[in-house]
């Protein structure tokens, strides 16, 4: 398993309201993906098993309707459809370019939920957050987004 | 030689086999298929499934390979069962890996762990009805507390010649959670209610989460004693792991101290259904009573919460009490998928871990209470 | 015996009622000793937590400061001047553009690029997402901004 540099996580939105072995825990179910130019990460109507964390490159994520959005940002979350009923993406996800995420499996992080309820707690509302801003622009994109 | 031959064959489970013995390979196959196809509790299903096919691939009695034979490998396996030595280890790796803190957070949600206890009593009553004796009744019952361990350790003390069924009730109906709670919460729900958000729980401190599992297990056994092999061990395992100095074993009793059991477990909780002792009429009046039980369960918690809401300034939605049966962390999974069906922005989990792990302290406190009035 | 005869006859009814009383009784009692255990805890503690709270407050501050700082330095407007290869493939996506119509859907203009074997077609069309050759409006779609586009220069070196 890669070395996951505590400094880095802390500095994520999504994680850098928890504590040092808050931090610890996380990493430890954490990994590092490298993905290529063009490499489709997620696919439409696909289980979602894995949610990911933008450490770089740039990523378009389109809707069923041709609707799409681009992210850039370090940070940033894709794939949020992980902890969100009913547990398939609504959206594909290409990488426009190559870069790093950090991903995590759905099954580690139920286990997490049982393990500190309150952790899991704070990374639900972060990803709640995104999820917010995410269903906003899907209602106004289509009303449905799938 | 041909005499040899025939006796051979005669010997050879093709030979021995009948009509039971396949349907309970079939029932094996279909744990074993649920487990790996369907994802439904995989890490019983599987060891569970795979125990029925051994047990019941028929054997010729005195060369001890019979689980129900003295001396026989499996009997020495088994003996973990029969003596509850497995539940309290499973306990003590629950413990370790739980955290009560939203629990802590929020006292009131216990009582919804409480309420769904109340299918553990019905049913009893149910069993009492359909003419089992008061002891085999109290196993049966059990059923409805959710937890396998559970269920397994008082038919261990009660009813031995039970166990077989029950454990396979008690776990098929724990892997088919998502199936059966439901249309239960939404029956008993209105849409209003199922929308309403709950309130982060305010922070646990380190030392509330240590001195817990003290002041819990001391509470807890001081009133019912007949559950401090379970309670003991589950508030023991969680001490270790909230004391940090004891990371070490509170990593051994959550990993392998608990994956070992449960492989021990489940292949002879399996492997005691033989077919002679699975296939019999009573097995199916467990597995109705079973159904009722979870059913009941479920409805007690959902209802429970509703006349709460009468009392209560800061409204708790009422799918917090299906959590209360303590199939942990299925049913407070179920409870966040029902949720976010309403609402996808609505996150119930971590709240509904409060009631999902009172109802395990709720269902060891029922089990112990069930079997000091039955000796 | 059996129904109700059998319970009465087995004690049920009485178990029944005592047993989830027992279960209420030890629930309810462990709930009211954790909800005071807290306020106890805190009255031995509160020297040690509050100076934790100066602590983290001082911490939130500083930290606040420079998650400030990073957002600034990502919101910095995006380099215009483009690589001569580069300002030859917004010419060629222009082209697909007009073809598309505006707005236009993001993923069908990657998909004709593909299609037409344009030069490394997902980078090239990240880069003009983010020199805002090309931007979203707020239903999903895009538009090519002809205002950038005219005044997008090639490097003098090249």
């Amino acid at each position: 398993m890669q070395h996951i540099d505590m400094k880095l996580l802390k500095s994520i939105d999504l994680f850098k309201d928890l504590e040092g072995g808050e931090l610890g825990q996380i990493a430890s179910i954490l990994t590092p993906v490298r993905v290529t130019e063009g490499e489709t990460i997620m696919r439409r109507g696909a289980p979602a098993q894995t949610f990911y964390v933008v450490l770089s490159g740039n990523y378009m994520v389109y809707f069923k309707g041709g609707q799409a959005f681009t992210l850039h940002k370090f940070g940033d979350v894709l794939g949020w459809s992980t902890v969100v009923t009913p547990f398939y993406y609504r959206a594909t996800t290409i990488a426009l370019t190559s870069g790093d995420l950090l991903s995590m499996s759905r099954l580690e992080f139920l286990r997490l939920v049982q393990k500190n309820a309150v952790l899991s707690g704070k990374i639900m509302k972060k990803i709640n957050e995104v999820v917010e801003k995410r269903l906003y622009f899907l209602k106004t994109v289509s009303g449905d987004p799938d | 030689m041909a005499d040899l031959l025939v006796q051979f064959l005669q010997n050879t489970g093709y030979y021995m086999a009948d009509y039971r013995h396949c349907i309970m390979i079939i029932v094996g196959c279909v744990f074993i298929y649920l487990g790996i196809a369907k994802h439904y509790e995989p890490l019983l299903l599987v060891p569970i499934g795979f125990g029925i096919l051994v047990g019941n691939v028929p054997v010729f009695k005195g060369l001890g390979l019979s689980i129900y034979e003295d001396n026989s490998v499996l009997s020495y396996l088994y003996f973990g069962v029969t003596k509850g030595i497995y539940p309290s280890l499973i306990f003590m790796g629950i413990g370790a890996l739980t955290d009560f803190s939203t629990m802590i957070a929020r006292p009131v949600l216990m009582l919804l762990g409480a309420a769904a206890q109340m299918g553990i009593f019905i049913t009893f009553l149910g069993a009492l009805a359909l003419g089992f004796d008061p002891k085999e009744a109290a196993s049966i019952g059990i059923i409805g507390g959710a937890d396998g361990p559970t269920a397994i350790f008082l038919s261990a003390k009660l009813a031995p010649a039970l166990i077989g069924p029950i454990a396979v009730a008690a776990y098929s109906y724990m892997a088919l959670v998502p199936v059966i709670q439901p249309p239960i919460m939404k029956l008993l729900t209105t849409r209003k209610e199922r929308l309403i958000r709950m309130e982060d729980p305010r922070e646990v401190s380190k030392q509330e989460k240590m001195v817990f599992p003290v002041i819990a297990f001391l509470l807890c056994c001081f009133l019912a004693p007949a559950a401090l092999p379970l309670l003991g061990m589950l508030f023991f395992g969680n001490l270790l792991k909230e004391a940090v100095v004891t990371e070490r074993l509170a990593e051994a009793a959550r990993r392998p101290v608990i994956d070992s059991v449960t492989i021990l477990l489940g292949l002879t909780v399996g492997a005691s259904t033989q077919a002679d002792r699975f296939l019999k009429p009573e097995s199916i009046e467990i597995f109705i009573l079973g159904a009722l039980s979870f059913c009941v369960a479920t409805a007690s918690g959902l209802i429970f919460a509703k006349i709460m809401n009468l009392f209560l300034r800061q409204k708790i939605n009422p799918l917090l009490g299906a959590a209360g049966v303590s199939a942990v962390p299925d049913s407070a999974r179920v409870v966040q998928m029902v949720g976010q069906a309403e609402d996808p922005t609505n996150f119930l989990l971590m709240h509904a871990m409060a009631p999902n792990v009172s109802g395990v302290i709720g269902s060891a406190i029922g089990a112990g209470v069930l079997w000091s009035f039955m000796v | 015996m059996n129904g109700l005869d059998a319970i009465s006859a087995n004690n049920g009814w009485n178990i029944a009622a005592l047993g989830i009383t027992i279960v209420f009784t030890g629930l309810v009692l462990l709930s009211l000793a954790i909800s005071q255990l807290h306020k106890i805890l805190t009255l031995w503690e509160t020297k040690h937590l509050f100076y934790e709270q100066v602590k983290e407050v001082w911490q939130k501050k500083r930290t606040g400061v420079a998650d400030d700082d990073r957002f600034l330095a990502e919101e910095q407007p995006p380099e215009v001047v483009l690589p001569k290869s580069l300002k030859k493939s917004a010419d060629q996506f222009n082209i697909l553009v007009l073809h598309l119509g505006e707005p236009f859907p993001l993923p069908k203009l990657l998909e004709l690029a593909i299609k037409r074997g344009l030069d490394r077609p997902h980078s090239t069309l990240n880069h003009l997402i983010q020199t805002k050759l090309i931007v979203p409006d707020k239903l999903g779609f895009f538009h090519w901004n002809e205002k950038v586009y005219n005044c997008i220069s090639e490097p003098e070196d090249e």
